[in-house]
């Protein structure tokens, strides 16, 4: 419990009006877009875009897999990326899971992680929330690393770029819809639920705790 | 002064409990049977259609009273403020903490929408069990829910939901302590925050 005492948010005044700034534009725009999301795209046409954003990531997950010295891993997100873009369409379709090869994420937050480094200041991050110094250079290195960013970038069809982000973005709001009305609801300052359950959250995902018992 | 019949029930009781390690061959009551359960008297009592929200809350209300340990959940929460704080504070602060989880818990079980909990693996943990489960919901990728139990007598008292890797024990730590230091750490403060929270998320 002890490394759970220390609040690690010394930046705690910037964050919080970071933080009053992010409510501002999510009440206003995320939240209900994601929510016109959800209650306009059918479950089926949801997962398809679930499916197709997370294959797209297919190459990074890789990469950190492989960085995190996880080969099996490494072999399950290469399987999976040839499955589903053959065969589930350019990736619409995850074939891979029903037929056995779960999906799992990683991040170079996570692998800078896994080599020893520690999480740093907590940190807000304009319109993407909750982070810290470590999993916001593992963000920026994903950024400028993709290979989709860079093929796009390359051929001049920024657009793609942002129109992903933007997809991935909405992907994630709708998802996380109850889940953060749960936390804002039954909290007494948002702010430090949020906070702790960040931290918390990213520690399982970094011991891979999550996609051990999901997803079976 | 004992008679006779309660001096034999007594005595039956002590050995009762003498032999009761070697001599009872039936398993242990389990973790996982009792989160299962729980989940189970939980579908039929407080998440069923068409009770009045007063009705709901107070059935909610004896299942967490029942199946959960407050009083170590409070100290708990509140940490090093636990011991400073009067014995008049303390029950304050134990029956509003009660209050907002129950209106919470409320309004969560009068949205209930056929999702159904699936055990996963049971590990003990010094003298706690850890009870894996995931909750399947209609339409949505399921959730994974951890129960920490303890065994209280012929049965357990949950210490502890872990949603998704992060703790509701420590996250509610770090919340109520967040608002104790903008309080000047004064538990007054925090109860009148508290109150004002619960008055808010009552139902109907």
């Amino acid at each position: 419990m002890a490394e759970w005492e220390q609040v690690n948010d010394p930046l705690e005044p910037m964050n919080r009006t970071i933080f009053e700034f992010n409510q501002a534009v999510d009440k206003a725009l995320l939240k209900p877009v994601a929510q016109g999301y959800r209650w306009a795209v059918p479950q089926f046409g949801r997962d398809r875009v679930r499916d197709f954003v997370r294959n797209l990531r297919a190459p990074v997950v890789f990469v950190n897999d492989v960085l995190q010295g996880e080969p099996d891993r490494a072999m399950q997100t290469l399987m999976r990326f040839a499955f589903n873009t053959g065969f589930g369409i350019g990736g619409l379709i995850d074939v891979a899971e029903p037929g056995g090869i779960p999906y799992h994420d990683e991040d170079f937050g996570q692998t800078f992680a896994v080599w020893g480094m520690g999480e740093g200041p907590y940190l807000v991050l304009p319109i993407l929330g909750p982070s810290n110094a470590r999993d916001g250079v593992g963000l920026a290195t994903e950024w400028l690393s993709d290979p989709f960013n860079l093929y796009m970038d390359n051929i001049g069809q920024d657009w793609a770029i942002w129109t992903r982000a933007g997809v991935a973005g909405l992907e994630k709001r709708e998802r996380l819809l109850d889940t953060l009305d749960e936390i804002e609801r039954s909290s007494l300052d948002y702010y430090s639920a949020l906070r702790s359950t960040y931290r918390q959250n990213r520690t399982a995902e970094i011991k891979n705790q999550l996609d051990a018992e999901g997803k079976r | 002064m004992l008679d006779r019949r309660s001096f034999l029930t007594a005595v039956l009781a002590v050995s009762a409990s003498v032999s009761a390690r070697p001599l009872l061959a039936a398993p242990a009551p389990d973790a996982g049977a009792f989160i299962l359960g729980l989940a189970e008297s939980a579908m039929n009592t407080v998440a069923i259609k068409d009770l009045s929200d007063a009705e709901r809350s107070n059935r909610f209300r004896n299942l967490f009273v029942d199946t959960f340990d407050l009083p170590e959940i409070s100290r708990f929460v509140l940490g090093r403020y636990w011991r400073s704080a009067s014995e008049a504070q303390r029950t304050e602060f134990q029956k509003l903490f009660e209050d907002i989880q129950v209106y919470t818990w409320t309004r969560r079980f009068k949205e209930y929408n056929g999702e159904t909990l699936e055990l996963g693996t049971v590990k003990a943990e010094g003298e706690d069990f850890i009870v894996d489960s995931q909750m399947k919901r209609a339409k949505l990728a399921p959730i994974n829910v951890s129960w920490r139990v303890r065994r209280s007598g012929e049965t357990f008292h949950i210490l502890d939901i872990i949603v998704e890797g992060a703790s509701m024990a420590i996250t509610f730590r770090s919340d109520y302590s967040a608002v104790l230091s903008s309080q000047g750490g004064k538990m007054d403060g925090l109860l009148d925050v508290m109150r004002k929270k619960a008055e808010q998320i009552k139902l109907g």
